[in-house]
């Protein structure tokens, strides 16, 4: 009797297994598509604005955000990736380009009908290999200058006038920077590297970039490179490196309203779009009075103002995808000027598609968040170039600029080791 | 009486690495059904370990010779791996930042956690409060310590710094300057040492009142006891801390990856101080997906720990003693 028990529950068992292992998709498409989001400050929102897409087509959309970077890879090898996923930069779509974890997306573009003339330039240029097109941006954020207009009043500059070129920046930082009588830091005008490294926006001041412009060989000692490591070098010389740490070591969290130009200890800083949003200034520190404006070009370099550096999220269909066809309609759905209005709104970050960006809604945003809004139409909009090694060189420069500004190291020097360093593992990573 | 030859060589045969082993076992249908039942019971432990352990160790052996593809069958490179690592300067950085951890941070850790277990071993009144004051610290999960700690040793507004400036001492910039950010680490090291205080009080309280007191009556005093009484008895704890702790600190990773903020940007950071070789093995693997590269700093790390484990283990023979 028990030996009968046993076999029927052996039975039972394995039917549920075999059950469990066919389910999941039926010969009328997917049920259930995944989509992991590797950034997502709002996971409700961001399923919410999935189950839409459910409403419309009865497919159930599971999203995870955030996702961490360490659990992407081994996803992407193992059997069962995501179906769509959002990367938080083209870098990482190129190294798994590389590794065969991503497809390459024309076919889901041709089978979704992606307007490709809608997307701005700059962004989509991240997701460009070759004539590849690895992913697609969804969206992106700029940087610019903000001012602290009553610290401007204070050091008697005019509070309306923002620097006009890099070398007036500099002397309003001068004016803007109070040292104590014991000589340590007690307001600073500017420091180039807060809240993190801005030498993307620099260097295009300074006329170039770490790769060519179509990101096939490094550039990384070329003169633009030494001249923003020199132009932000200055200001570690000038107040000293150790000073300038020991005052930033007690600045307030990011996102706090003890943020240090929210506090008014920072009277210059080069910030993201999202800042003007309802979740950082206006709601943090809603009695901050500031502008907003382009960062000025060098003084003899004018035709560069309105220069912007892009950098934002990525979309690619991992290759292990179950259903291709599925992915792709759902990348396209994800690409449709209002659903990036309505995501990019919520957020407070730019759009990615010029049609999204003409939606009413980033206008109620406010005049500051406009004037990123129009950046991205500047002639002068590029984004961040990313290659198979980025994010390998993106550390090593990131330790450069550190032993730059801080131990006072020569820019060139520095920059000709990266570029000896680096120059054949990029061709070697685009064969 | 002399020994048969042949005995002789059998004797010889059943030892290794000077270990006896025991006698030869004649398998009979009882031992035979024995050895499959003890085999049953052990399965779970088996087959995790050749899965989740053994497996990934071998694999990551043959993964150490090439460039791994994610997706697509690993490239055979032979030692190209091995060759690159010798000519990286990162690689080097992060051994040398290592072996500073394990040079200075195990030994103090030793002494500091031995002298605190003596204290402890006081027969005071509130023993058993200062014991659990001592160990309350090594409860505290890495991650909370850590940010613990960066709040303390904070230049500006941390405690540390606060109380030094009230009795002139100007405080360092602790973990943004690159010659202090590895001593903050130690700090921090040192106040989660319950564990090791603990077992070292274990130790003190095995060593013979018998051999304490007849020390006393030959006019030993206290510290003369101690050096030539309580150090050699608890040697053999002195060499398992040892040993252990300076395993643990060839893996450094979490509090090194606690204070970059889990930013990967601020990994290492100040001037590369705290890239740790588990830090920049990480990096590799998971950041550049260099798996290949990583797997051959994974052996290297393996053959370091393992040569100074036998290099211990060896020197300890002379200042090591076994009661037993």
């Amino acid at each position: 009797m028990e030996k009968k028990i046993f076999n029927v529950l052996c039975l039972v068992v394995a039917a549920a297994m075999l059950l469990v292992a066919c389910g999941g998709k039926s010969a009328a498409g997917p049920e259930v598509l995944r989509v992991w989001i590797q950034w997502g400050d709002n996971p409700q929102q961001i399923q919410e604005l999935f189950d839409k897409y459910t409403a419309e087509t009865g497919i159930k959309v599971e999203v995870t955000a955030p996702v961490e970077t360490d659990k992407i890879l081994p996803a992407l090898t193992g059997s069962n990736p995501p179906d769509v996923l959002v990367l938080s930069g083209g870098d990482l779509a190129k190294s798994y380009y590389k590794e065969g974890l991503i497809d390459e997306l024309s076919s889901a573009i041709k089978a979704g009908n992606i307007d490709m003339a809608d997307f701005y330039e700059a962004p989509l240029d991240q997701c460009i290999q070759a004539d590849l097109t690895l992913c697609l941006p969804w969206g992106t954020d700029a940087y610019a200058l903000f001012w602290n207009k009553d610290l401007f009043e204070a050091a008697g500059l005019d509070p309306e006038k923002p620097p006009s070129t890099m070398e007036e920046l500099v002397e309003y930082a001068n004016k803007l920077t109070v040292v104590g009588a014991d000589g340590s830091l007690e307001q600073i005008g500017f420091i180039p590297n807060h809240s993190w490294s801005h030498s993307d926006l620099y260097v295009r001041m300074f006329g170039g970039f770490w790769y060519s412009d179509d990101g096939s060989a490094l550039t990384a000692n070329s003169q633009p490179m030494i001249d923003a490591m020199t132009w932000q070098q200055q200001f570690f010389t000038q107040y000293g490196a150790d000073n300038i740490q020991a005052f930033s070591s007690g600045f307030g969290e990011y996102g706090s309203p003890d943020a240090p130009f929210y506090a008014g200890k920072v009277a210059m800083m080069v910030e993201g779009e999202w800042q003007t949003g309802p979740n950082f200034i206006p709601a943090l520190k809603p009695e901050l009075n500031y502008g907003v404006a382009a960062f000025p070009p060098p003084a003899d370099h004018p035709e560069r103002a309105g220069t912007i550096v892009n950098q934002g999220t990525a979309v690619v269909i991992p290759s292990g995808a179950a259903d291709k066809d599925a992915s792709a309609k759902l990348l396209a759905w994800m690409m449709s000027p209002a659903i990036v209005a309505e995501e990019f709104c919520f957020n407070a970050n730019l759009p990615t598609s010029k049609k999204a960006a003409e939606d009413p809604c980033f206008k109620e945003l406010g005049p500051k968040f406009q004037v990123f809004v129009d950046l991205m139409a500047s002639p002068n909009a590029f984004v961040v170039l990313t290659t198979p090694i980025s994010l390998e060189l993106n550390d090593a420069m990131i330790a450069a600029e550190e032993r730059i500004l801080l131990t006072g190291a020569d820019s060139k020097a520095e920059l000709d080791a990266m570029q000896a360093e680096f120059e054949a593992k990029l061709a070697d990573s685009l064969k | 009486m002399a020994i048969p030859d042949s005995t002789q060589h059998a004797a010889k045969r059943r030892m290794i690495l000077g270990i006896k082993l025991p006698p030869r076992v004649v398998w009979t249908k009882r031992t035979r059904a024995d050895f499959r039942t003890g085999m049953f019971f052990l399965l779970p432990w088996l087959i995790g370990f050749l899965t989740f352990t053994l497996y990934p160790m071998v694999i990551s052996f043959y993964y150490s010779f090439t460039i791994y593809h994610a997706r697509r069958l690993p490239e055979w490179v032979g030692l190209q791996n091995y060759k690159d690592l010798l000519v990286d300067d990162k690689f080097w950085l992060s051994l040398s930042n290592t072996m500073y951890m394990v040079v200075f941070a195990v030994p103090l850790g030793l002494l500091a956690s031995f002298l605190c277990a003596l204290l402890l071993n006081f027969k005071v009144r509130g023993q058993a409060f200062y014991r659990v004051i001592y160990f309350l610290p090594s409860i505290v999960p890495t991650v909370a310590g850590t940010i613990l700690f960066l709040w303390l040793l904070n230049p500006q507004v941390g405690l540390v710094n606060t109380m030094l400036a009230k009795i002139g001492i100007d405080g360092p910039n602790w973990m943004a300057d690159p010659d202090w950010s590895k001593p903050a680490l130690i700090l921090l090291g040192m106040w989660g040492m319950g564990g090791t205080i603990i077992i070292y009080l274990s130790g003190l309280q095995d060593v013979p009142v018998s051999l304490l007191e007849a020390a006393e009556l030959d006019g030993a005093n206290w510290f003369q006891r101690l050096w030539h009484i309580t150090i050699p008895m608890v040697s053999p704890i002195t060499l398992f801390n040892l040993i252990t702790g300076m395993i643990a600190m060839f893996q450094y990773f979490a509090q090194a990856y606690v204070i970059s903020g889990g930013d990967k940007d601020h990994l290492g950071q100040p001037l590369g101080s705290t890239l740790f070789y588990s830090v920049y093995l990480y990096q590799n693997a998971f950041q550049y997906l260099k798996m290949g590269y990583a797997s051959a700093m994974a052996w290297i790390l393996f053959v370091i720990i393992l040569l100074f484990t036998l290099l211990l283990l060896k020197v300890s023979d002379r200042y090591t003693y076994y009661s037993g």
